[in-house]
């Protein structure tokens, strides 16, 4: 089975007037399919950088990135938001949902959009996954009247949408308490577990990353222990 | 579609704001409804009472000019020579009114003669404009019999109608003879049938009616006629048609607006005024569409960097903003014509004690699909720059923050 992310050399360089400051240093990683990685690293390590880099939102300045097999650094603006929608899934601290918007309607989001609409189709898939992350009594509120754990399980919902190949989730349980955090944690190790989904976490808490099964930490713009090569998932 | 949805959300996520905003679109819009129809009625008002008693096309001989015959170098030249004493006048004016009576633009036709001349009583002089008309049609170009205040519109063989204030100046009233001598020293006997009050000074003090076979004798003019004035259905294509009957018959044709310069300047200057409030009251208008969705994508950075972040297009963020420009140009837009249809529908009952309009407003003329379409089509232009400034929003950037 092919990696679901096969990164090399990855490096990116920062202008700040005249000051270049070298975030990545020549980054390699790969991920298997069902891998659930902790991207660890002190702050300003670049560990959101590189999450950034993966998840296309962010070119880098030297390096390839291959996703489920497909080379991406040469893809178009208009073509790599299109490979962000159909196979990457976002999950971000602040869980960023729409606040207009229902909780089902949030998670239909991403393929609704492109679409043009909500079909009867994406809905039923958006409660699926509603019920998956135990919002089945929820599915309906506004996400204005969600607490933060329950807002972040709608977003871990938003971002498997689509089915994606790879989830990238920055630092997703820093705006939570340790009770919901945990929770957010026992859903994710879950859905790796279950449904065999690729995550790939950045943060900087050892708590998390200890539940993780696997450790992937940078420093000074390196992988510390050189070029991280996939474990399977236990 | 599914960013009209999103469109719809974001409004009325926000009732009181979007309403505020949706009012403030209305009340520019009644202001520019308001505006035109005052304008409009005031111009119509204006037309209606300078045409309602005038030709909206006189016909008159071309005027004679005094010239050299013979070729330049000729040694012996010779002058044409004007009879200052022949009146000028149109023979073949028969032809002129068959022809007349063949365009549909046309509502009524009256050759007429038209002259100087005194109206004599005892020691009291007045000098008159005289227009002398055929009695069956005497209605055709101002609607003299409906104005009689005093006697009747029959002219008869030797009547002649006056207006209210030359009455008053001789003395006279309904039934009383007076002496009417022309500029050609031809004096004659004539009955006053009738006295007449059209509100205009000018012709109130001024003008005398009799009946062109009375007019003959008077002015030398056993078959011509001076002038045939002409209206029109549409007084405002009086330009035009005056233009076609000067190329179709040879004779000066003039229009009302040319015998009223000044009135077609001022309200051509009213207009520009107008037009100029418009302007401002839809700048303003688009301003405040603009500011508000500006500050409306500025709140939403963050949902917006999450669905940029999420692979919707930049398209689709933009279309989500101008929809909702354009939601609140519709219904802001329809709001304000209403209310600006009722506002001078009110206006337009109002009256002063004499009982005449109190704002000469045209509830019908607040050009409504200009300034629906106008305000429209400016709500969805002042609502890209804040859509091209949301669809480039950096995703990453904007989640950060």
């Amino acid at each position: 089975m092919s990696a679901v992310l096969d990164a090399h050399g990855i490096g990116i360089t920062f202008r700040n007037g005249d000051e270049l400051t070298e975030v990545l240093k020549g980054v390699d990683l790969t991920l298997e399919p069902g891998e659930l990685a902790a991207l660890l690293g002190a702050s300003g390590s670049g560990k959101s950088t590189l999450l950034s880099i993966v998840g296309l939102l962010l070119r880098p300045s030297t390096g390839t990135i291959a996703i489920a097999g497909q080379r991406v650094e040469g893809l178009s603006e208009v073509e790599r938001a299109v490979f962000r929608n159909q196979r990457l899934g976002f999950i971000f601290q602040f869980h960023h949902l729409l606040p207009d918007f229902t909780a089902t309607e949030n998670v239909a989001f991403p393929t609704a959009a492109p679409a043009g609409g909500m079909t009867a189709v994406m809905r039923q898939r958006a409660r699926e996954l509603l019920a998956r992350v135990g919002m089945s009594d929820r599915m309906d509120f506004r996400a204005t009247r969600l607490s933060g754990g329950q807002k972040q399980r709608v977003a871990i919902a938003r971002a498997l949408m689509n089915k994606p190949e790879l989830v990238l989730a920055d630092e997703p349980t820093g705006s939570l308490d340790r009770v919901a955090a945990d929770q957010v944690l026992d859903l994710m190790r879950e859905i790796n577990r279950e449904d065999k989904a690729t995550f790939l976490i950045c943060t900087h808490d050892e708590h998390v990353a200890a539940r993780c099964t696997r450790r992937i930490t940078l420093k000074d713009g390196h992988v510390e222990g050189g070029p991280q090569v996939a474990k399977p998932s236990s | 579609m599914f960013a009209f949805t999103v469109a719809r959300r974001y409004l009325f996520s926000n009732p009181a704001q979007t309403a505020l905003l949706i009012a403030g679109v209305a009340l520019g819009v009644t202001a520019f409804v308001f505006i035109t129809a005052l304008i409009q009625g005031l111009a119509i008002r204006l037309t209606d009472d300078v045409t309602a008693n005038s030709a909206h096309v006189s016909l008159e001989p071309m005027t004679r000019v005094a010239r050299v015959l013979g070729s330049g170098d000729a040694d012996v030249e010779s002058i044409a020579i004007i009879s200052t004493f022949q009146r000028r006048q149109i023979r073949a004016w028969s032809s002129t009114v068959e022809l007349l009576r063949t365009q549909s633009a046309v509502s009524a036709i009256s050759p007429q003669i038209s002259g100087s001349a005194f109206l004599v009583k005892g020691e009291a002089v007045a000098p008159v404009a005289v227009t002398a008309i055929d009695p069956a049609g005497l209605d055709a170009i101002s609607p003299i019999s409906t104005q009689i205040v005093s006697g009747d519109a029959n002219l008869g063989a030797d009547g002649v109608l006056i207006g209210v204030r030359l009455a008053e100046d001789l003395g006279l009233s309904a039934g009383q003879p007076v002496l009417f001598r022309t500029d050609r020293g031809i004096d004659r006997l004539l009955v006053v049938r009738g006295i007449f009050q059209t509100g205009l000074e000018s012709l109130d003090e001024r003008v005398a009616y009799i009946s062109i076979q009375t007019a003959r004798p008077l002015f030398l003019l056993p078959e011509g006629v001076t002038n045939i004035e002409v209206k029109l259905f549409d007084p405002h294509r009086a330009r035009e048609f005056a233009v076609f009957l000067h190329q179709a018959t040879g004779l000066r044709a003039t229009s009302w607006q040319e015998r009223n310069a000044n009135l077609e300047g001022a309200l051509t200057a009213q207009a520009q005024t107008g037009t100029l409030i418009q302007v401002f009251s839809l700048i303003s208008v688009l301003i405040g569409i603009a500011s508000a969705l500006s500050l409306s994508a500025n709140r939403r950075r963050g949902e917006v960097g999450i669905m940029r972040a999420f692979g919707v297009s930049k398209l689709f963020i933009a279309a989500v903003f101008i929809l909702q420009g354009l939601l609140i140009g519709v219904v802001g837009a329809g709001i304000g014509c209403l209310s600006g249809f009722v506002l001078c529908s009110w206006l337009a009952t109002l009256t002063n004690p004499d009982g005449t309009m109190a704002l000469p407003i045209a509830p019908s003329e607040g050009g409504y699909v200009a300034v629906f379409l106008l305000t429209t089509l400016g709500a969805v232009l002042a609502s890209v720059i804040p859509a091209r400034s949301a669809a480039r929003l950096d995703p990453l950037e904007a989640i950060q923050q």
